[in-house]
C-alpha cells in the first residue's frame, strides 16, 4: 500500500480549516481553530482526499514530503 | 473625493494610474454591472501601481494585482501594518476596533481569547439555528413567486444570526437593519455618524448590564475575559462588539446577493445545486473566490523593495481580494466559475494572523442559505426589466436583485 507524508510548516497554519473540511479524520484541529499535528502520514483511499486538500491550503501551510 | 493628495516623489510616474475603487468603471451602482469582472482588466497591466486617490478619505494607495504578492504582505505583519482607526476617526475619535486595527504581539493574544468562540468545531454546533433562520426567512416569500433578495433575505438573515451570537432579541432587529443601512449605505454623513453613536451607545450599554448579568453569548464572554492576565477595557470591549456587528454584515449579505444573482443567471449552475446539494460546499468556495468582497490596507512599516519597486514607510499597500482571487497566475481561466476548481487557495477571508475571524460562520451561513433555498425555491430568474445592481467600494455588494420563480 502506498503512502504520503505531509509535513505541516510551523507558524504558517492561519486556521483556515480548508484541510478540515476535506477531511476531518486526517486533519485534526485544536480548540482554536489551528492544525494540530506536524507531520500526517496518509495512506490508501484517503490519499488523494489529502492531496486535495493539501492544494487547498491557502497559506501553503502543508507540503507533501514523501511518496 | 476632494482633497486629493500631492503624489510622493518615490513614486515612479509611469505607475500611476487614476483608479479607485469608487471611480473605476462598474464601481458605482451599475444595474446589470458586473464590477469583479471590470477589475480583472488590471490583470492585463502593471504587477503593482499607485492610485493617488484611493480611501475614503482621499488618500493614495500601492495597488497590487498579484495574488502572490498579496499574500506576502498579509503574511508578513512585521513589515506591514494593520494599525488605523477607521471606524472610530470617521466620528473624531481613535480607537482601534478589535482585532482588525491591532497588530502582534497584541493581536495574538486578542485572537487567542476570541478564536475558540468562532471556531470550526463551535460553528458546527450552530448549524441548526443557522439554517432555521434562513428557512424562516424563505417561507415569508415563498409563495409569492418573487422576492427582492437583499432587503428580505440577505441582510436580515445576516442581521437574524448577528443577534442570535450577542444574546438579543430578534424584536431588535428593526433597529439593527436601520443602523446597518445608514453605517454602510448612508444618504449624508451626518447619518453615518449619528448611526455610529447609537450603535456604540447601545453596545455600551449591553456590555455594561452583562457585566451585571452574565448570559451565554459574545457579550458575556468578552466582558468576562482575560487577556495577557487583565480584564479588557471597555474601550476594547466596544472595539471587539463594533467590530462583530459590521463585519459580518454586509460580507454574509453580499455573498449571498452575488451567489443567487450569478445562479439566477446561469440555469446549469443552478440546477447542480438543486439537484445535487453536495456541490454546494465545494461551489461556495469557488463563488467566495469569484464574488470577493473585501479590500485589504496594510500600511509599511519601513522603505523597501517589493514587487519591484521602492516603498517608503508609510505607503498604503491596497491588497484586494476582488483582484487577487481574479489572478490568472494563480486560477487559470479566472473569470470561468467552475465549481469542480481544484487548489482554490483563494483569499476572500484573507491571509496571515488577521484571517477573517468569522470565516467559520460566514461558510455556515452561505452554505446552510443556498442548501435552503434550492430546496424551497424551484427554478428562479431575474425579473424581467430589473437587472441586479451590484457595486464597488471599500467592500463591494449587491443594492437589489429582484428574482421571480413559477
Ligand atoms: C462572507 C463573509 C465574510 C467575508 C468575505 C469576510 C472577509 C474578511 C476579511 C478579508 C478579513 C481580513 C481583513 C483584514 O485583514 O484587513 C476579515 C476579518 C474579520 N472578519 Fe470577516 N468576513 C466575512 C464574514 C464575517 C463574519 C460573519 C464575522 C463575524 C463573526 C466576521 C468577523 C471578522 C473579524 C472579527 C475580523 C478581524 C480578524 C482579525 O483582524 O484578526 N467576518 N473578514
Ligand atoms: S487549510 Fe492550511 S491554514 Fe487552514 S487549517 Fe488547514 S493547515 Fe491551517
Amino acid at each position: 500500500m502506498t503512502a504520503i507524508t505531509i509535513m505541516v510548516e510551523p507558524g504558517k497554519c492561519q486556521g483556515h480549516a480548508r484541510c478540515y473540511s476535506f477531511a476531518p479524520e486526517i486533519f485534526d484541529l485544536d480548540d482554536e481553530g489551528y492544525i494540530a499535528l506536524e507531520k500526517i502520514i496518509v495512506s490508501g483511499e484517503d490519499e488523494e482526499l489529502a492531496r486535495e486538500a493539501v492544494e487547498a491550503c491557502p497559506e501553503n501551510a502543508l507540503k507533501i514530503v514523501g511518496e | 473625493m476632494s482633497n486629493q493628495t500631492a503624489i510622493p516623489d518615490h513614486i515612479p510616474q509611469d505607475l500611476v494610474r487614476d483608479f479607485s475603487f469608487w471611480t473605476a468603471p462598474d464601481m458605482a451602482p451599475t444595474p446589470g454591472g458586473d464590477p469583479h469582472l471590470a477589475l480583472s482588466e488590471l490583470h492585463n497591466g502593471p504587477r503593482i501601481f499607485y492610485a493617488p486617490n484611493n480611501t475614503r478619505d482621499g488618500q493614495g494607495t500601492w495597488v497590487l494585482t498579484r495574488l502572490e504578492d498579496m499574500r506576502e504582505v498579509l503574511q508578513d505583519s512585521d513589515s506591514f501594518s494593520s494599525y488605523r482607526s477607521i471606524f472610530s476617526s470617521a466620528i473624531g475619535e481613535s480607537w482601534p476596533l478589535i482585532p482588525l486595527e491591532i497588530d502582534p504581539p497584541d493581536h495574538t493574544a486578542f485572537r487567542s481569547m476570541l478564536n475558540p468562540l468562532l471556531s470550526p468545531k463551535r460553528m458546527a454546533a450552530l448549524d441548526h439555528s443557522v439554517r432555521q433562520r434562513a428557512i424562516d426567512l424563505i417561507e415569508t416569500f415563498k409563495d409569492d413567486g418573487h422576492c427582492e433578495v437583499m432587503s428580505q433575505f440577505a441582510f436580515p438573515y445576516a442581521v437574524s444570526i448577528f443577534l442570535e451570537f450577542l444574546g438579543l432579541p430578534q424584536e431588535d432587529m428593526p433597529k439593527f437593519l436601520n443602523w446597518a443601512n445608514s453605517l454602510l449605505h448612508p444618504k449624508t454623513p451626518d447619518e453615518r455618524t449619528k448611526a455610529a453613536h447609537e450603535v456604540i451607545e447601545f453596545l455600551d450599554d449591553l456590555a455594561a448590564f452583562r457585566r451585571k448579568t452574565p448570559g451565554d453569548d459574545f457579550v458575556t464572554y468578552v466582558v468576562q475575559a482575560k487577556v495577557k492576565g487583565r480584564h479588557l477595557t471597555d474601550l476594547e470591549v466596544r472595539g471587539m462588539n463594533i467590530l462583530i456587528f459590521i463585519a459580518g454584515l454586509d460580507t454574509v449579505a453580499a455573498g449571498i446577493g452575488f451567489d443567487l444573482s450569478y445562479l439566477a443567471r446561469h440555469p446549469k449552475d443552478q440546477k447542480t445545486l438543486r439537484d445535487d446539494p453536495k456541490v454546494i460546499r465545494k461551489a461556495i468556495e469557488e463563488l467566495l473566490r469569484a464574488f470577493s468582497t473585501v479590500q485589504m490596507i496594510r500600511t509599511a512599516r519601513k522603505d523597501m523593495e517589493f514587487a519591484g519597486v521602492q516603498i517608503k514607510k508609510g505607503d498604503l499597500m491596497s491588497c484586494a481580494s476582488q483582484i487577487g482571487n481574479r489572478d490568472p497566475n494563480e486560477f487559470p481561466d479566472p473569470n470561468r466559475i467552475d465549481f469542480t476548481r481544484n487548489a482554490n487557495r483563494h483569499m476572500a477571508f484573507a491571509y496571515g494572523v488577521h484571517r477573517c475571524l468569522g470565516s467559520h460562520l460566514a461558510r455556515r451561513e452561505l452554505i446552510s442559505s443556498l442548501e435552503e433555498w434550492h430546496r424551497l425555491i424551484p427554478e428562479y430568474r431575474v425579473k424581467e426589466g430589473c437587472p441586479p445592481v451590484a457595486h464597488g467600494g471599500f467592500v463591494f455588494g449587491v443594492k437589489s436583485l429582484e428574482l421571480v420563480w413559477d
